[in-house]
């Protein structure tokens, strides 16, 4: 199988001349990935849509993509190779995928449209590319009825339908939970392992890692490092590569082990705890409990109920048996929760200015809170006149780490507080947080399903599984 | 299997029950708003069934001696739910014929008037919806824009009164009015078409816009089809889902712009019996028109709803 990917001086540039790219020279070839790392704005997913051709309209691209030896053709002429040459497997293929059409037509109009099979050879090719990918169980369900994961395999059981020598892939594992990433990861290796040539964009070093290959360690549009995967991510030699290679919570420095202060009094404690919904258990006989100053971890992957646990001890939730004792003679504010899109939770129209003066004058708040705390976070005055659009991830999060502080919470539930974020955000964000624990005195629930974070954060890690609550074994 | 069976019968089963609460509300609220009208009942009759010349006390006493129209409310009331429970709509006041046979023909060609004007907005205001949407921000959206304000603006009557005035008498192209063969038709089909379009022209164009900008058009294009092929796959249904939706709504517009529009162009519809028995307090044929109209939006309902579970299968499916 032929695709051999040369980058020739790549550049895209904005409408206004800044680059975006800039002067990318990069070769890929069957068996080996090409992974680009990078944090969001450093133009990787750029440079995958230049080699689709499919850049958003005004950007402006010069160099050369070239597939086998040919330059590939502009324009309209690209777009004829899609699916049969080069393949993209999008981000978050469960909102790419059709939702009125049955995962089996899905596959079986490729074979029979790009290939131009008769219709009963593209449905039994369908069928098999299914197999393949252990999906023949979901062959007439539709999109919105499979997992995260299955829907990632449909896409790529579609891409394999047109067979094209070059894949694509942008973010893939992007809101997945930590198993289905690394399933995710080693299946696009597997691709690579086919002779298929594999070009994937990532923040995920763990990705990376797996992914192997020829790594680029990519900078506001420029690579700053590139060399195989695993010597690279080994000994880095650039400054830039050292950060984001430490900024892997398997790398993050461990709580001090000097046995902390033991854990205050009990902020939340809940006892025989379950809650139903629609009848199916969600959670079941637990007994929980979070101590001042001290940090619980709750792993599990998507959907076995972590965030009901803390929605329930916050008493956002009813629960369906059990009970939740918080903290007495303290108003509900004072439990606070923290959530894991920083974007969706804050007014999109509203300044953070504005955001915080409606919140001290609905609690009574001095203008100095807000100012200390600022400073605190390490959050410049200036970004005070902003819009939640107009600021990065961490940053935004970070805000919403002052809203709730400025509160005096004794207890604060963090859902997946720092997986939307790039690596090196992610590690500011959490090691911060794990200090105010101490300084503020605070019982923090972490809910995440990253096991080496939870491990690093917090005192004592629990996982739930078949909606029991049991402590964690000491892996990650 | 029995699933996805419940998955049809359910919104059915809701819609019968509505029928039958449609139903009585109508026949309530009609029968109350009549009697609420000022003016003798009995009178106003006799003068509609022997001409407002030959009407005095005496004729008006006999008229309310034979209908019994001097029992008690409630007694009347009750008579006629009993009636429509048995199928029976009662008789017209003034011809003394049964509604039923009354209502017939007029059923018909009320049918054929709202049977022509929903193809004929779907005609007009889906492909301005499409081109409007696929090129949004440009000319073509803003003129679309403009011209759906205008026509969702102006009231039924006075566009039938301006299409009238423009084709039947300043240009001679058609009959102002009444049903004598085709060419009648077109005017108030006409009215009520565009009156309709103006909505779903908008809600054409939102959706094409969602749709022409979401991943699943673009992973269509990326998959290999061709343009043609990923419009047509993937394009159509999901942009279809919304427009179909909003049709519920708007068969509500429907049957009041029928009421106007029939009386406007002397259309002899069921909508125009309504207003004629209205003006006459022929309280059954009131109410038994009222009460067709009624069942007629929800069996169109019912239709739209089940249209919807054919092309969308999210709805009432449960996450796997």
């Amino acid at each position: 199988m032929s695709g051999h990917v040369q980058l020739r001086g790549l550049t895209v540039r904005a409408a206004d001349g800044t680059p975006l790219v800039e002067n990318l020279s990069l070769a890929a070839r069957p068996g080996t990935p090409l992974v680009l790392l990078g944090e969001t704005g450093s133009g990787k997913s750029l440079v995958l849509q230049a080699i689709m051709g499919a850049l958003p309209p005004r950007l402006r691209r010069t160099g050369e993509v070239v597939l086998d030896g040919q330059p590939l053709p502009e324009g309209r002429a690209r777009r004829g190779l899609w699916g049969r040459r080069i393949a993209l497997l999008p981000q978050e293929p469960w909102l790419a995928l059709d939702p009125t059409m049955r995962a089996l037509a899905q596959v079986a109009e490729v074979c029979r449209l790009v290939r131009g099979m008769p219709p009963p050879a593209s449905r039994a090719e369908a069928e098999r590319l299914l197999r393949d990918l252990g999906l023949e169980g979901v062959a007439r369900l539709y999109p919105f009825q499979l997992s995260g994961g299955m829907a990632q395999r449909l896409a790529l059981a579609v891409l394999r339908a047109a067979d094209a020598p070059l894949l694509l892939a942008d973010e893939p594992t992007k809101g997945l939970d930590a198993e289905r990433r690394d399933e995710a990861a080693l299946r696009l290796r597997d691709e690579a392992g086919r002779g298929r040539t594999v070009i994937a964009v990532t923040h995920d070093i763990g990705v990376a890692r797996i992914l192997g290959g020829h790594l680029a360690v990519m900078l506001e549009g420029q690579v700053v490092e590139q060399g195989p995967a695993e010597r690279l991510l080994a000994r880095p030699a650039q400054d830039y590569t050292r950060r984001l290679v430490a900024a892997e919570p398997a790398q993050w420095p461990m709580p001090s082990a000097a046995p902390r202060r033991p854990a205050g009094e009990a902020v939340v404690a809940a006892r025989r705890l379950g809650k139903r919904f629609q009848g199916r258990a969600v959670l079941e006989d637990v007994d929980i409990a979070v101590g001042r100053g001290e940090t619980v971890a709750v792993l599990g992957p998507s959907g076995c109920g972590k965030t009901t646990l803390g929605d329930l001890l916050l008493g956002l939730l009813r629960p369906s048996q059990g009970e939740v004792r918080r903290l007495a003679g303290l108003a509900p504010w004072r439990f606070q929760k923290l959530y894991q899109d920083p974007p969706s939770a804050f007014a999109p129209h509203q300044s953070m200015r504005e955001a915080l003066r409606h919140l001290g004058r609905r609690h009574g708040l001095a203008p100095a809170v807000f100012g200390g705390l600022l400073d605190r976070l390490r959050l410049p005055p200036a970004l005070l006149d902003r819009r939640p659009a107009e600021l990065s991830g961490g940053e935004l999060q970070r805000f919403a780490l002052l809203r709730a502080l400025a509160l005096d919470p004794v207890f604060l539930f963090a859902d997946e507080p720092t997986s939307r974020l790039d690596p090196i955000t992610q590690r500011e964000v959490a090691l911060l947080l794990r200090e105010l624990v101490t300084e503020r005195d605070l019982g923090l629930l972490l809910v995440t399903h990253d096991a080496a974070l939870a491990r690093r954060m917090a005192d004592r890690v629990f996982t739930i599984e078949a909606a029991r609550l049991s402590p964690a074994g000491c892996a990650g | 299997m029995r699933r996805n069976a419940w998955r049809v019968l359910r919104p059915l089963l809701s819609r019968l029950g509505q029928a039958g609460l449609v139903a009585l509300l109508v026949g309530c609220i009609g029968f109350a708003l009549m009697h609420a009208l000022p003016g003798d009942q009995a009178f106003r009759l006799a003068a509609e069934r022997y001409g407002p010349d030959m009407v005095d006390a005496r004729a008006a006493a006999a008229m309310r001696a034979e209908l019994g129209l001097d029992r008690p409310l409630a007694v009347q009331l009750l008579e006629w739910l009993g009636r429509v429970l048995r199928l029976d709509l009662g008789r017209s006041l003034v011809t003394g014929e049964p509604v039923i046979e009354e209502l017939r023909v007029q059923i018909g060609y009320t049918a054929l008037l709202a049977g022509t004007a929903l193809p004929l907005s779907a005609l007009i205001g889906l492909p301005l919806g499409i081109v409007a949407g696929l090129w949004r921000g440009r000319w073509p959206d803003h003129a679309v824009l403009g011209l759906s304000v205008l026509l969702r603006a102006v009231p039924a009557y006075a566009l039938g009164l301006a299409l009238m005035v423009l084709l039947s008498v300043r240009l001679r192209w058609l009959p102002p009015g009444g049903f004598e063969g085709w060419a009648e038709l077109v005017l108030p089909s006409l009215t009520l078409a565009l009156g309709l379009a103006a909505v779903s022209s908008r809600v054409a164009r939102e959706s094409v816009a969602a749709v022409a900008a979401s991943p699943v058009l673009v992973f269509a294009r990326w998959k290999g089809l061709s343009e043609r092929d990923a419009v047509r796959r993937h394009g159509l249904r999901n942009a279809a889902i919304p427009v179909l939706a909003v049709l519920g709504l708007q068969l509500i517009g429907l049957v009041e712009g029928i009421l106007i529009v029939e009386t406007l162009f002397g259309w002899p519809g069921i909508g125009h019996a309504l207003v004629h028995a209205i003006f006459a307090r022929d309280v059954p044929l009131v109410q038994g028109s009222a009460l067709i109209m009624g069942l007629g939006v929800v069996l169109l309902n019912a239709a739209v709803d089940f249209a919807c579970l054919l092309i969308d299968p999210r709805r009432g499916r449960q996450e796997a």
